[in-house]
């Protein structure tokens, strides 16, 4: 991993079109600016790997439906 | 044609704009190539699956498919996350929003994946953070990651009341 010192203010920029600016610290919480083309999605990563997992698990799990309620009012709601 | 090394992929039989796929779940099922709906993006965890089509689960069930198109044994259940919030849409980000409440929402549609633990049907979760969006007109869609959401990853589809 690349470790880079920044302050305040300052930035780094990944690839040509990726900058990341340090905006504010407090304590230990840091605020930093993305900018981003457009198309390139910005993540926070516990969220993304969450959805990652879920998604994986999801994927699994659909196997059978049978036994499902046609309509969800069917079981207790 | 894309090549590809995986002995599981599809190889797409084409006459007339209808497309056969094989599917594990449902077998070999005969689609119309508009009802292809490309993830540019892929789905978060299956990067290389863009290619995907929504096959309905049961007449009048609130649930339907979501089926690669190259992988017969790729599916996910979805369902409306609508059914579980009904303000759900009022809660996505502002650019969502728009896309679903604009003048242009009919062409839009979202889904949420559903995770069903084995046997207990009753305990299936839906995941209200990373909805399905999807462009009808287009044809396009894009999973989505709520940042800033109170929403989890497994939101119980049923709440016992008793």
């Amino acid at each position: 991993m690349l470790v880079l010192t920044r302050k305040v203010d300052e930035s780094i920029t990944i690839g040509t079109n990726i900058t990341v600016t340090v905006l504010e610290i407090r304590g230990n919480q840091v605020r930093l600016g993305i900018d981003a083309p457009r198309e390139t999605s910005v993540h926070r990563t516990e969220i993304y790997k969450a959805i990652v997992e879920e998604n994986i698990k999801a994927a699994k799990t659909a196997t059978d439906l049978d036994g499902l309620p046609k309509e969800l009012g069917a079981l207790k709601k | 044609m894309q090549n590809t090394s995986t002995t599981e992929r599809n190889r797409e039989g084409s006459t007339g704009g209808i497309i056969t796929i094989q599917t594990t779940r449902f077998g070999k099922i005969s689609i119309h190539k508009r009802r292809i709906i490309n993830f540019p993006e892929g789905i978060l965890g299956f990067p290389d699956e863009k290619r995907f089509v929504i096959l309905e689960h049961k007449p009048g069930s609130p649930f339907c498919w979501l089926q690669s198109v190259t992988s017969p044994d790729l599916a996910f259940v979805m369902m409306s996350p609508i059914l579980i919030k009904s303000d759900y849409i009022d809660t996505l980000p502002a650019s969502e929003r728009r896309l679903l409440k604009g003048e242009q929402a009919k062409n839009f549609a979202v889904f949420a994946f559903v995770t069903i633990p084995k046997g207990r049907v009753q305990d299936m979760t839906v995941n209200l953070l990373g909805p399905i969006v999807i462009d009808a007109e287009k044809k396009i869609g894009r999973q989505l990651v709520l940042a800033n959401s109170t929403y989890q990853t497994r939101h119980p589809v049923f709440v016992e009341t008793d």
